[in-house]
């Protein structure tokens, strides 16, 4: 449209033909007070405006400061011509940011342009909130947006554009967006047929899930789903290959995701996810030639192979990564080795054996010499993460000889690095003093105040080493160059520690005073002052050379410096005081060590991150330090856990005095569980109810197959069998409806899974057509006894998005196998097991049958349902029941369990005894038993 | 998340400037800074800079570990360059870059430079179709060409309605058609031959 406006192509031709800078500044003067002059006339047409408009555009993108035009283009975006309208936003979202007060003036506009009818405007307008989304947009509008991204008419550009665009107001806006209201709502969208519509809603949904991993747990399922239909099925629209990659975006995304959950529990996913990451690192084993398909291949492995350590740093997966990986950082692609190098310090910072990346230990030296800055810089994040005490010395030593020829923008991170690693990982004492020394001899300006504040922490705190600092500091101190640094930690060292050597040949008291004093000339004031210091500290320990000290004190009296001169006269009158004074003495003691406290060396290479952006799920650096940061992330979360949405302020806040007080340990772990199960009794959606469900559900407790759940749109069935502690229950789902139930999803939870598992055999189908039926099957395993149902949540899109939330009948009894005792046997065990704790009992009314007898057949049923014999002839009243059965489980082994059952016509009620030899189970068969016959049948 | 997507030619004269956090230096100040860092980088070197350096001019806050990466592509006379954080594979962006000059030529039927000096308007809706608010909306070549055509229909029909005496009177199809004659055959002067100012 550019080409259409005759001002406008003039305009741009003159600045091209601009010879130099200074007139094409002319021009663009020119032109832009001239477009001052016609704003301020007024009376333009919208032709006129969005030709203005499109010349301030213009100059803006040549980087000139443009201060005009912000209300034309307000105007120009509630024009209703789309040329006038698209100039409108574009101006709108380049000149303007989330601060401009013009956005107050464009909300009702935008709106508008959301609720129309016409998908491009909705475009336009999403496309400006996704761009400058204010805090006022994001209160007025998120809830539009997510209208338009769940509509079922909204076509799919528009969805794709409104997931972005929820993203971005969400992570500027945080506290705006119910993320776990909407969870199971955004979460269908996953499974959405058009690929574009799933990139998007998974960029959306990566940011929620990391800030509410409980209510978002579903989307592990959706992502693994995908994942396996990509990767291994092949199941994506032919325009989605990016050079014959099924969309790496998506799966790099996917893959990306898994990472932020830790790995899951159930054995089915794990498989499935197994052969994906497998594939993917089958399908790059035969590098092509083509460019592009390479990279959209790597950049899919390089995620896997960070899953894969993610998962299980010490699986065969990661095993043959390694391998792909020293393959990748002597590869002639730059790209690849540079990507190599990166995983590689991600598997080092994980994996609990450095050794098969040692390898490569002089692949990775000889990287640090790479002609690209880029690949330097990995390979010294990789070496600092790798390094421990069996290669420290090389490492520390190769780095040095590095820091010598290193670039300048690289020289104060490794000194850091390289300090950090010394202390950490120093086999002997003087190893570690000598190389710190070296650091600050050979790196100078390069290193921080950290750094030597360090070197006399622990110096001072380590009494064996004291002596041979002073020695080895003199020796630095004699070489006629020397750093600042050095002559601050020389001053320090020799001052406390100098006479430990002083009865020495070569380190006398006078020596040791000349070779520090001849620094001092070339030393800022700070540095003069401490040296000040030193010197009264002599006075104190070196009688022989007070003249000197005395004499310098005198001279320092009259400089300018009031920090110096204040030190020198105190000094000077401490010092004159008679020889038999104490007070010099007392106030030259030696220095206590410090409380030992964090370095504050790793606080400063490794500064926190608390935001809404997508994490990194690691950080450079062994093992501990990944585990360290996990520890700090998961206090704060519990720190904000209760404001639900805690704001990324807030967060940043807690991590910092969470981080500041680190010394103080507010270990809170305690408080760990609870507020893990309160947020997962957040998510499930209550559970359906209703006469009939009840009913259902008693049924099943005691039966193996039935229906389980039925409404309008859906049936749910049961089909059980058990043997041992191992149990198959075929779940039907059935489809009344005349259309597909989509994006179905079917997930059980389980309260205590030390106790109880429940996985499904395959991951459920995401649709189910119009009435038919799909069955799953769920396996599950009893490991100890407990007390609480699975929870089944069925969610699917009819129309609108429901979502069912049921308990299965799994209970403790299930995985009971009856015995047959006789008389005799049955009363001796049931002595031997004796009263309570071990004897559960209950009185309970019961109903009567429709004659007003005692309904035997049903507690019969309810008994031998529990899967309790029911023993004859034990009990001589034949309206009692007596059962006995052996509870399986596979952790705690059998658990013998016996019962009796009394009812009584007359009184309308029952007494219910059971004794196990465990107290939990007892427990555990009354209540369940109890809690059938109690109710009606 | 993408920070910021930058074209600009081997001389450094910016030709797209895109970003989606706001900035506090000047962006002619950070283009040049980029430039200077990557011009003196030769061919055969990786594609991603990692660059501290830049940081005081990116990064709106200091105390955040997260390095950001500056990913780019040099096409003839272009560099495509796209400011990224810790969250986006770097490969990934790569193929972005990719698809974008991709997208610009389909759409411009080879691309060259002044395609992108002419109609920046255009360029930047293209760009709009790929990347929104700093995040990748939409990767599939077919699908960008047909929203960018929904698009540019819908602005051509009520330019048409706006400026009944107009030269480009909705005829053609491609942007270059309008009739407007640019001097010099411009137009057909491909990416390799641009004059730099």
């Amino acid at each position: 449209m550019a080409a259409n406006m005759r001002g406008l192509t003039q305009f741009i031709a003159d600045i091209r033909g601009a010879r130099v800078r200074e007139l094409e500044e002319k021009r663009i003067n020119k032109e832009m007070a001239n477009i001052r002059k016609k704003f301020k006339d007024g009376n333009l047409d919208g032709y006129q405006k969005k030709k203005y408009v499109a010349k301030i555009i213009f100059t803006y993108i040549l980087g000139y400061k443009v201060d005009v035009g912000h209300m034309e283009a307000v105007n120009l975006i509630s024009s209703s011509k789309y040329s006038e309208k698209q100039i409108g936003y574009l101006a709108v979202t380049l000149l303007m940011h989330e601060n401009s007060d013009f956005l107050r003036l464009v909300v009702n506009s935008i709106r508008k342009d959301l609720d129309e009818n016409n998908e491009v405007s909705n475009c336009l307008a999403l496309h400006a909130i996704a761009n400058v989304g204010s805090s006022e947009m994001a209160e007025a509008l998120s809830e539009d947006v997510h209208r338009l991204l769940i509509s079922p008419i909204s076509p799919t550009f528009v969805k794709k554009k409104a997931a972005l665009t929820l993203l971005r107001l969400y992570r500027k806006h945080p506290t705006v967006i119910p993320a776990a209201e909407w969870a199971l709502r955004l979460i269908s969208i996953m499974d959405d047929q058009d690929l574009g519509v799933v990139i998007c809603v998974t960029s959306l949904i990566m940011a929620l899930a990391q800030d509410h991993l409980d209510a978002y747990a579903v989307c592990y399922t959706k992502a693994v789903d995908r994942l396996h239909r990509l990767v291994i099925e092949h199941e994506y629209s032919p325009t989605y290959a990016y050079y014959k990659v099924p969309s790496p975006w998506l799966q790099v995304k996917l893959l990306r995701l898994l990472q932020y959950y830790p790995p899951s529990e159930d054995g089915t996913l794990r498989s499935v996810l197994h052969e994906v990451l497998q594939t993917i690192m089958n399908n790059s084993a035969e590098p092509s030639r083509n460019v592009q398909h390479n990279n959209a291949q790597h950049a899919v492995l390089f995620e896997a192979i960070s899953l894969a350590i993610h998962l299980d740093a010490s699986s065969p997966l990661v095993g043959t990564s390694a391998l792909l990986l020293a393959r990748f950082i002597s590869s002639k692609e730059t790209n690849v080795r540079y990507l190599g190098l990166d995983t590689m310090a991600h598997l080092a910072a994980r994996a609990d054996s450095l050794e098969p990346l040692k390898k490569h230990q002089g692949t990775i030296i000889l990287s640090l010499r790479d002609k690209d800055i880029s690949v330097r810089r990995r390979a010294l994040d990789l070496l600092y993460s790798m390094c421990d005490t069996d290669n420290s010395e090389l490492i520390v030593g190769e780095l040095l000889r590095y820091l010598k020829v290193a670039d300048y923008a690289l020289r104060e991170e490794m000194v850091l690095k390289i300090a950090i690693l010394t202390e950490k990982y120093a086999n002997s004492y003087k190893w570690y003093v000598d190389t710190i020394l070296q650091l600050i001899s050979a790196a100078g300006d390069h290193v921080g105040d950290e750094v030597w504040y360090r070197v006399v922490q622990i110096v001072t705190n380590t009494e064996d080493l004291q002596e041979y600092a002073a020695k080895v500091v003199f020796e630095h101190l004699k070489s006629p160059s020397t750093h600042e640094s050095l002559v601050k930690v020389g001053g320090y060292i020799l001052g406390e520690y100098g006479h430990l050597i002083a009865n020495d040949a070569g380190y006398s008291p006078l020596e040791q005073f000349q070779v520090l004093h001849s620094k001092s000339q070339f030393c800022v004031a700070s540095t003069r002052s401490l040296l000040l210091s030193t010197y009264i500290k002599w006075v104190n320990v070196f009688p022989e050379i007070k003249p000197q000290l005395i004499n310098i004190f005198e001279r320092y009296r009259h400089v300018l410096d009031a920090e110096l001169q204040q030190r020198a006269c105190e000094f000077y009158a401490l010092a004159s005081r008679s020889d038999d004074d104490e007070v010099l003495q007392n106030v030259c003691e030696e220095m206590p060590p410090f409380p030992p406290r964090v370095s504050a060396l790793i606080g400063r290479l490794n500064r926190k991150l608390g935001d809404t952006e997508d994490k990194r799920t690691w950080i450079h650096g062994g093992k501990e330090m990944n585990l360290e940061r996990q520890a700090i992330t998961r206090k704060t979360t519990l720190g904000t856990g209760p404001s639900a949405n805690g704001t990324a302020a807030g967060t940043a806040d807690a991590q910092d005095v969470v981080n500041s007080l680190a010394g103080l340990d507010l270990s809170s772990s305690g408080d760990q569980p609870d507020s893990s199960r309160m947020d997962s009794s957040v998510v499930a959606p209550p559970l359906a109810v209703g006469p009939s469900v009840d009913r259902w559900f008693n049924k099943l407790t005691y039966g193996t197959e039935g229906v389980l759940y039925e409404d309008v749109q859906i049936q749910i069935g049961i089909k059980s069998r058990y043997q041992g502690h191992i149990g198959q229950l075929a779940v039907y789902f059935g489809n009344k409806i005349s259309a597909p139930l989509t994006s179905f999803t079917s997930t059980v939870h389980v309260n205590d899974s030390e106790a109880l598992s429940a996985t499904f055999a395959k991951i459920p189908p995401n649709m189910i057509a119009a009435r038919t039926q799909s069955q799953q099957l769920l396996h599950v395993e009893c490991k100890k006894a407990f007390s609480s149902f699975p929870i089944l949540t069925v969610s699917f899109l009819a129309g609108a998005h429901q979502s069912i939330s049921i308990r299965l009948p799994i209970s403790v009894t299930k995985f009971i196998e009856g015995v047959k005792l006789g008389q005799a046997d049955f009363f001796e065990r049931w002595k031997v097991i004796g009263g309570p704790p071990r004897e559960a009992q209950a009185v309970f009314p019961i109903a009567l049958d429709s004659a007003g007898q005692l309904d035997l057949v049903r507690h019969r049923q309810v008994v031998s349902g529990n899967r309790l014999e029911v023993l004859e002839d034990v009990d001589p009243n034949p309206s009692n029941l007596v059962g006995a059965g052996v509870l399986h489980t596979s952790v705690d082994g059998k658990v013998g369990c016996l019962l009796r059952l009394e009812p009584n016509r007359e009184a309308k009620l029952c007494r219910l005894t059971v004794r196990s030899t465990s107290e939990d189970v007892a427990a555990e068969v009354l209540r369940l038993i109890e809690r059938v016959l109690r109710s009606d049948p | 998340m993408i920070h910021a997507v930058l074209i600009f030619n081997t001389s450094g004269i910016p030709r797209l400037t895109k970003f989606y956090t706001p900035l506090h230096q000047s962006s002619q100040t950070l283009i040049q800074k980029i430039f200077s860092l990557i011009s003196i980088r030769p061919a055969g070197l990786c594609n991603f800079l990692d660059a501290p350096e830049l940081e005081a001019f990116l990064s709106p806050k200091d105390d955040s570990d997260e390095r950001w990466r500056v990913v780019y592509r040099n096409y003839a006379t272009l560099y495509f360059v796209f400011v990224v954080d810790g969250a986006e594979s770097e490969l990934g962006i790569l193929d972005l870059i990719q698809v974008f000059v991709e997208a610009l030529d389909r759409h411009f039927e080879n691309v060259c430079e002044l395609d992108l000096v002419f109609h920046f308007d255009e360029a930047h809706h293209i760009l709009a179709e790929i990347i929104q608010g700093g995040l990748v909306l939409e990767t599939n070549g077919d699908e960008i060409s047909n929203s960018v055509k929904l698009a540019s229909k819908a602005r051509r029909s009520s330019f048409v309605s706006a400026n009944p005496l107009s030269l480009g009177s909705g005829g053609g199809g491609g942007p270059r058609s309008g009739s407007i004659q640019t001097p010099l055959g411009w137009l057909t002067d491909k990416l390799t031959g641009v004059a730099t100012r």
